[in-house]
């Protein structure tokens, strides 16, 4: 059986009715959605950065398949006006224009009648490397690990399989908000770094690579920097061969939580 | 003392005269406006607290008004009693002693009442004689009665359904009660009003877009005017002596897409001195000519007796959205000068009549331009505060830059009328309180804070600067130094202006912190 590619089968329903019949040589099929068309422009402007180009996801989910939040026009349309409290979804009332919204609802929907790429690593090995290699360390599945790195339990929900690679090999660059890392120098000397956990102007608190929690009045210290481009997570790029790196990113992409 | 409603109409008719009396009148322990005087100084003249004693400020009420959302609202003070706001409409009056409502007044603003562009929230209240006025988010001014909270009048000032909505404090000036406008992403087009402080009835409307023919109808091409912006969603100044008011003006719309607009747009992002008796503009500086990075003007003007270069002048001043600092001639609006006190990448510098000399492709784009600051600007409508003890302007700072996005736009109206949206670099952002020495622009002094702040500042003739954070800390600082010397966690974002009265002879700050006023004084015992 040949496998189409899912990718170009999304692409090919973006294509306007001629060019498809002219691809397949047959007869003109009923148009597909002009509004699709349109809406891909505006998400490829608005939706991409978070959803992925095509919306394979990266900080935001894959929109291929089942939508979690959504299941008809209607819902999609409500989504992308008034966003998902409780999530990043924002709303785009204010950027865009009804129509607009119509639109990438409808490219949206689209993209859920296809299947995303699926990862390409066995995802029953990439669960026993994220034991082998220590992941639950520093990160909780249903309820167990350690609480340094961001909760999994439902990452494949929520983010796709890019970021989730971009994470394992250059963590720095895909932190999430609440991670930033901070390095306070303290009027005597001592260095505390680690992720800052919450700062007022007075006080901040900082979780330290060990774990510990430092409370640090600001008036104590010499300085206090953020490095935005650091994580406590170190780059797994060149302690995993590629195809293990597949293999967990294909192991986190199952983990969507309660099924 | 005598703090009769007769009593305080003569002092508020005195306060009319000159700034400095305006300034007098506060050092009877009011806070009768919005920004505690027409020159918008904030600045307190009560002396209790110092740099000295400032440590010993100690939280004496707590006062939660019914509802939920946070309090943006400056309480105004008069004839003994406190007048605070919450949104989306609501009023009461509080006992100075012991915090309690002698009243609450809430307007019934159902769901479906437009707030496009900000949030359902009312900053304050004005009051003449034995009436309080109020704006309301549905578009109406109301009138009620001081004693009782009992409404005497309301007058409708702008459709809601199109995206009218009033959330600004009215000013009182003499007879007139004068309110501004909010809807600058609805794509209305804005005006500033004057009422009968009486009656309620209009006197005069200055449209801050003008109509074909008028002057600055050339910088509107075709139709592009009628849905053109300019709202007037903060409290404006204003000089008794020259009759003159200082109204900012929004952003033009559609914010972020300015392709059926080309010109400069007036009177957007512009700073208007309006005949308060006729409402006709005498002068007007636009910072941002066809602005399309919503660089609303609105940030309150503030009026400042200084000598420039060995001249004394008689400046307004205002640290604007897009990164600079300007100082204008109040009687001519001639450009004195303009410093940058932020982060900017969107100008090079001013011309020497303080126009922008931009930096060419700096505007939305579909694939997303990087600029600072972010479209809420180097400083938004948290207002600041000068001191003339130390010739020195407080200015809230937000450091922060933004990828603009640009979209296509359509108007229809009671929605959005944007053409764009913005991606923030939160991680990077940060905020401050900033000392900009009004003499020379340069900066004084700076206090970093964690977060781009909402919160307004107040000086004192105490030689403190009050302030707060995003992060709920509400702290006092040296006014000559920046450096800080008390701070009471609220646990709640500080968006709102602190303001300073007098209640039994002791001085008192006070401050909305989240959902809750507080209000602090010194220890009965670190009293001499």
């Amino acid at each position: 059986m040949r496998v189409v590619h899912p990718v170009i089968c999304a692409a090919a329903l973006l294509l306007p009715a001629t060019a498809l019949a002219q691809a397949r040589g047959a007869a003109p099929r009923p148009a597909i959605s002009s509004d699709a068309v349109e809406g891909r422009r505006v998400f490829d402007a608005q939706c991409a950065w978070c959803h992925g180009n095509g919306g394979d996801g990266g900080m935001g989910p894959n929109l291929h398949g089942r939508l979690r939040h959504a299941t008809s026009l209607a819902s999609i349309v409500e989504i992308i006006t008034n966003g998902i409290p409780g999530t990043d979804m924002p709303g785009f009332r204010s950027p865009l224009t009804e129509r607009h919204i119509r639109q990438t609802a409808a490219y949206v929907q689209s993209l859920s009648r296809t299947t995303g790429q699926p990862a390409a690593g066995n995802a029953q090995r990439g669960a026993a490397l994220y034991g082998s290699t220590g992941c639950g360390g520093c990160h909780v599945v249903d309820g167990q690990g350690g609480i340094l790195g961001p909760e999994l339990t439902t990452i494949g929900s929520r983010r796709g399989a890019a970021y989730l690679r971009e994470a394992l090999v250059k963590p720095e660059a895909t932190h999430p908000p609440g991670y930033l890392i901070v390095r306070a120098t303290l009027v005597n000397g001592p260095v505390v770094r680690g992720i800052r956990v919450v700062e007022d102007v007075f006080w901040v608190h900082i979780r330290d690579a060990s774990g510990t929690m430092h409370t640090l009045s600001k008036l104590d210290l010499e300085s206090l920097d953020r490095e935005t481009d650091a994580s406590l997570m170190p780059s797994y790029a060149s302690r995993l061969k590629d195809t293990d790196l597949d293999d967990l990113v294909a192991y986190l992409t199952t983990l969507r939580g309660a099924k | 003392m005598n703090r009769s409603p007769e009593r305080l109409a003569l002092l508020a008719a005195v306060a009319a005269v000159t700034l400095a009396s305006a300034a007098l009148i506060a050092q009877d322990g009011q806070w009768l406006m919005y920004s505690g005087s027409y020159s918008s100084q904030r600045h307190s003249p009560l002396t209790q607290l110092t740099p000295d004693n400032v440590d010993k400020l100690r939280p004496v009420w707590v006062y939660q008004p019914p509802g939920t959302g946070s309090v943006e609202s400056t309480p105004v003070v008069a004839n003994g009693v406190m007048y605070v706001t919450s949104g989306p409409t609501m009023v009461a009056a509080l006992d100075l002693r012991s915090g309690k409502a002698l009243w609450e007044w809430t307007r019934p603003i159902a769901a479906s009442v437009l707030n496009l562009g900000f949030p359902r929230v009312n900053r304050g209240v004005a009051i003449r004689e034995n009436t309080v006025y109020v704006g309301t988010l549905d578009g109406y001014l109301v009138a009620l009665d001081a004693r009782s909270g009992v409404e005497r009048w309301s007058v409708h000032v702008g459709e809601n359904p199109t995206g009218h909505a009033i959330t600004a404090a009215p000013l009182i000036v003499d007879d007139k009660v004068i309110v501004g406008i909010s809807g600058g992403e609805a794509g209305i087009r804005g005006f500033l009003d004057a009422y009968d402080a009486k009656t309620g009835k209009q006197v005069w409307r200055f449209w801050t877009i003008p109509s074909p023919g008028e002057p600055g109808s050339e910088s509107w091409p075709g139709d592009s005017w009628v849905h053109g912006g300019g709202a007037t969603w903060l409290t404006g100044s204003y000089d008794p002596a020259l009759k003159l008011l200082y109204w900012g003006t929004g952003n033009p719309g559609p914010d972020w897409n300015g392709d059926t607009r080309k010109g400069d747009n007036l009177y957007t992002s512009s700073l208007v001195a309006i005949d308060v008796d006729t409402g006709k503009p005498r002068w007007h500086f636009q910072f941002t000519p066809h602005d399309v990075h919503d660089w609303d003007a609105n940030q309150i003007p503030v009026l400042v007796d200084t000598d420039i270069r060995g001249q004394r002048r008689s400046l307004v001043v205002t640290a604007n959205r897009n990164g600079f600092f300007y100082a204008l001639d109040r009687k001519s609006g001639e450009f004195v000068y303009a410093t940058q006190y932020a982060k900017q990448t969107w100008a090079k510098g001013l011309d020497d009549k303080g126009r922008p000399i931009e930096i060419p492709n700096m505007a939305p784009s579909e694939k997303g331009t990087l600029v600072y600051p972010s479209l809420q600007g180097s400083t938004n409508w948290a207002s600041p505060s000068y001191s003339p003890l130390t010739d020195m302007i407080y200015v809230p700072v937000r450091e922060m830059g933004s990828i603009y996005y640009k979209t296509g736009v359509e108007y229809k109206p009671g929605t959005y009328y944007t053409g764009g949206s913005e991606k923030r670099l939160d991680e990077e952002s940060w905020g401050a309180v900033r000392a900009i020495d009004v003499k020379t622009g340069k900066q004084a002094w700076d206090f970093k804070l964690p977060s781009p702040t909402w919160a307004g500042v107040m000086s004192t003739a105490g030689g403190l600067v009050f302030s707060g954070s995003n992060e709920g800390n509400f702290f006092a600082l040296d006014a000559k130094t920046g450096n800080p010397l008390w701070q009471f966690q609220t646990g709640g974002a500080i968006r709102s202006g602190p303001m300073s009265f007098l209640a039994g002879n002791r001085q008192h700050v006070a401050v909305a912190g989240g959902h809750a006023l507080f209000v602090f004084a010194l220890d009965e015992a670190a009293r001499r």
